[in-house]
Order: C-alpha cells, then structure tokens, then sequence
C-alpha cells in the first residue's frame, strides 16, 4: 500500500508530514510505504491514498487514490485519527 | 597511507559517494529494512546527481533571459561572464557542503542540549541551499580555500544560524500559531520580522487580514511549477515583443538565436524550460533531502528529548490564509517594481524568482498580519520584494559572481542575502 504527502513545493512540509504518518502508522500497526512530493508530481503518481491539506486536495480532484484531508501537519493526534477512520 | 589517500579522495572526494555513505549510516542506525537501505541509499545519491543536471537546464534559459531583458533596458549586452556554475560547484565542493551540513547540524543539536535555546532545525532543502550558498560566497571572496577549513568556517556558522534563527522569530511564532510547540526554521526569518516589525509600527492589529474575503480560485498559487512557468512566460513574453519591436543590431543578434523558430514561441519555451529546470532541482533535492531528515530527526530526538522542531514556513500559512495571498501580492507587485528599477539604475536584471517570492513574501504576510493586520500583511510582502530584489543584485554582483552566480539568481534568498556580507567579511579576515 502506498501512501502520498503532498505539499505545493514537495520539499520541507509534506516531508514533516510523512515523517509523522511514518510513526502514526508504526504506532497504529499499520504496514505502508509513505512518500512524499509536490502537487505537480503527486497527479502523475500512482497511490493508493493522498494525505494533504484542503486547498491542494482540490487541485488533485480525479485522482484515483482516496484523499485523507490533514488540516494541521503536526497534529500527530489528528493524523492518528484520520488515518483511523480508514484502518481499523 | 595509500587506504587514507583512497578514502579522501574516492569518498571524501566524490560529494555522491560521501552522502550515499552518510545516508547508508543514517538508515542502518534507524535500524531500517535492507530494501529500505538499499532505495533509501540509491534515492540519495541520484538525487544528489540530478541537481547538478537541473542546474544546467536553468542556466540555458537564464542566458536568453538575461540579454533579453538588458537589450529591453537597452543596457550593454554581456554574457553572466566567467563562474563556475552549480554543476561543476557541486562536483567540487559538494562534499565540503555536505559535510557542513552534516556538522552544523550536530552543532546545532548539540547547542540545544547545552543551552536553553531548544531549536532543532530539521527544513533539510533550505540546509542545502544555504550551506551551498555561503560555501559560494566564501570560495569566491578567499578563492580556493583547503578543504577541512572551508568545512570547519561553514558548520560553525551554519551551526549558530540552525540554532538562533529559531530562537529570533519564536515571540511572533508563538503570537501567530497560538502555541510554543514549533519554530519557524526557513531563510524567510529576516524577512517575516522585518514584517512583524513594520506592522507593528505602521498596521492596525484591529484590522486582521482574515476578516477579509479574498475571492476563491487561488489554489493554483500552491503549485509552485504552475506560478514559476507563468510569471516566467510573462516576462519572456514581454521580453520578447519588446526586443521583436525593436530594431537595433543587439535585439536582432537575440532573433537569430531562435533560428527558424518565432523568436516569441521561442521565447516561451525558454520560460518553461526555465520552470522545468527548477523543477528537476528541486526533485533531486527532494530525493536526497527525504533520506537525510528523518535521519537527523531520529538523532535529534535522542539527544535532546523535547527540543521545538524548526520546520519550513509553509507551517504558518493555515494560521493566516488570506495573509499569505496578501503577502504574495505585495512581494509580486515589488518586484515588478523592483525589476525595472534596477534595471535603470544599477544595470542588474533582476530575475524575480517566484518560488522564493511566494514563499518569503507569504510568511512575511502571516508574520505581518500579526503585530499589523492587512497593511502588515501587504507591506512584509513588499518588504521582502526589496531585500530579495536589492540581496540578489549585491550577492550576483559582488559576493558569489566567480562561483555560483546562476544558482544565486534563482534558490538564494532573505536571510543568505542578509548574511551574505558578513559571510564575506568573515571569509575575507580568516582566509
């Protein structure tokens, strides 16, 4: 399964972002390869869900894979949550 | 004697190879799969490789870009003249900044654990830029300078800035994030509180950016590629119908570039290889990038439990939304104004590099709005159009121009245009 963090740059944010989907999903027993990159990029590749935030998920409307809307990117407790609706 | 000659040379020496290793010891000390050490390891080196291809992309489309604009300001025509260029840069002291970072970064650590500035700088690509960039700087000011000084110069510098810069900003962090849990870490330091300094002394607080209603169908400004091939395609667009329009021997020298090519849709694929250039760079770093962080995080973490993290800048923005397009605006419209200042006074053309435009004018906005509300937001923008506009033209010029000009022109930015200076007065009284 593969998950992708997407920022507008794909540089610093979506990184801290899949570096804490990273340990949410150690800390939940999930088993995923997280990647991240930018918006651009993210249309062009295939995944199985997109973590981002409001603004760009709408950007990447008709993507196929299922988009997990993260409001704050440090919130580890909101990521745990979100990521709990899915998999549990 | 000869295995210590190897190891400088083939592994010190060959920057690729250096970070591969530093990146390979990084996983197996997080303890990470084979598989993921293995792609981890290969995603960095290539990544590492990749930049300096990108890199001479940029420069094609800046040696178009350039002229075009001196012969609109009817300037003297002259090529960017003799440097080194990124891609030879990074062969050479690739791993003189890699190692920097590396060091700078322990000290950084090390300086949150002994002291009570408890700031972990973990924004990796604006490590990279900013090792990169002062290493420039240096080379150029004390020319060839021996490999562990260069080394020793930059992680001490790069050490005291990872830590303090956190610190500087942290009063308006905490006054636009609500909380003290996490650090502005990013170059748009300076810029953000020379924001929060001018709202502070000429906004109304009362009068909060988010209040407003900006209109809706702004999202396409997150996609960095899509602003950076628009705003390029309009300045080569206009540059191209002016230098077309004109008839003098330097505009029709331009023409014939093209060959049997429309100078004007030539013109427009130069912006978007331009556009597409950067966007090769910033895929390199973001492959080698993503392999060094969560290294140094894990490191960070075990030695400084509880230490604020310093992340990138887009951190702020859903604080401040509308600030950021205000901060934009303001940055935007600076540096058209900018352009054609410098243009006529100094003979510098000044390209207006929109991903750090965006992204130093938006925080600046959100630091604005803070102590000043929207003319805050609106006036940090600005502000930080004039230290990019004015620190670009200093730095190009003056303090990197025999070493990495083309990357100054595009990925420097506030606070290593504020820096600069005192990089090259120090490089020049210790070297």
């Amino acid at each position: 399964m593969k998950m992708l963090c997407v920022c507008g740059l794909g540089q610093g944010t979506s990184l801290i972002l899949r570096m804490n989907v990273e340990q949410a999903c150690k800390e939940l027993g999930i088993s995923a390869e997280v990647d991240h990159t930018d918006v651009s990029s993210a249309s062009g590749t295939p995944a199985d869900y997109i973590l981002t935030g409001n603004e760009l998920a709408q950007s990447l409307q008709g993507h196929p894979a299922k988009m997990i809307i993260i409001d704050n990117y440090f919130d580890m407790g909101e990521i745990k949550a979100k990521l709990k609706q899915y998999f549990s | 004697m000869d295995v210590i000659f190897w190891i400088a040379t083939n592994v010190f020496g060959t920057p690729a190879i250096l970070l591969g290793a530093i990146v390979l010891l990084g996983l197996i000390l997080q303890k990470k799969t084979v598989s993921q050490i293995v792609s981890g390891t290969a995603k960095a080196v290539i990544g590492f490789l990749i930049i300096g291809a990108g890199a001479g992309v940029i420069v094609n489309a800046l040696n178009v870009f350039e002229p075009m604009w001196k012969e609109v300001f009817g300037l003297e025509a002259e090529s960017l003249g003799q440097f080194i260029g990124q891609e030879s840069f990074n062969a050479k002291y690739g791993s003189a900044v890699t190692l920097a970072m590396l060091i700078g970064f322990l000290i950084n650590v090390l300086l949150a654990r002994l002291t009570k500035f408890k700031y972990i700088y973990l924004t990796g690509h604006m490590m990279f830029w900013t090792s990169t960039v002062f290493a420039g700087v240096v080379i150029h000011v004390a020319g060839d300078v021996s490999f562990w000084k260069l080394v020793l110069f930059l992680s001490i510098v790069l050490g005291l800035y990872w830590t303090f810069q956190p610190a500087l900003t942290q009063p308006i962090m905490r006054r636009v994030t609500g909380n003290d849990h996490i650090a502005l870490g990013h170059t748009s330091a300076s810029v953000a509180l020379i924001g929060g300094l001018l709202g502070k002394v000429l906004g109304n607080r009362e009068n909060d950016s988010e209040k407003l209603r900006v209109p809706k169908g702004f999202e396409f400004l997150r996609d960095s590629n899509v602003v950076t091939a628009i705003s390029m395609g309009v300045l080569f667009l206009v540059g191209a119908i002016v230098v077309s329009l004109k008839g003098t021997p330097g505009a029709q020298q331009l023409i014939e570039k093209a060959g049997s090519q429309n100078f004007i849709i030539y013109s427009i694929v130069q912006s978007l290889t331009f556009a597409g250039g950067i966007a090769v760079v910033l895929m390199g770093v973001r492959m080698f990038i993503g392999e060094l962080v969560p290294a140094f995080n894990g490191i960070a973490t075990k030695i400084v439990p509880g230490a604020r993290p310093a992340l990138d800048c887009p951190v702020t923005y859903p604080f401040a939304p509308n600030a950021v397009i205000l901060g934009f605006i303001g940055a935007f419209v600076g540096a058209l104004i900018w352009l054609v200042v410098l243009g006529n006074t100094v003979a510098y053309i000044f390209v207006p590099t929109m991903i750090v435009l965006f992204f130093h004018g938006a925080t600046a906005g959100v630091f604005g709005n803070a102590t000043g509300g929207t003319r805050g937001a609106l006036l940090g923008g600005f502000a930080t159009s004039t230290v990019v506009a004015w620190g670009q033209f200093v730095m190009v010029k003056f303090l990197i121009t025999s070493t990495i000009p083309d990357t100054a022109m595009w990925a420097a930015d506030s606070d290593m245009f504020i820096l600069g200076p005192v990089i090259a007065l120090l490089a020049k009284i210790l070297f």
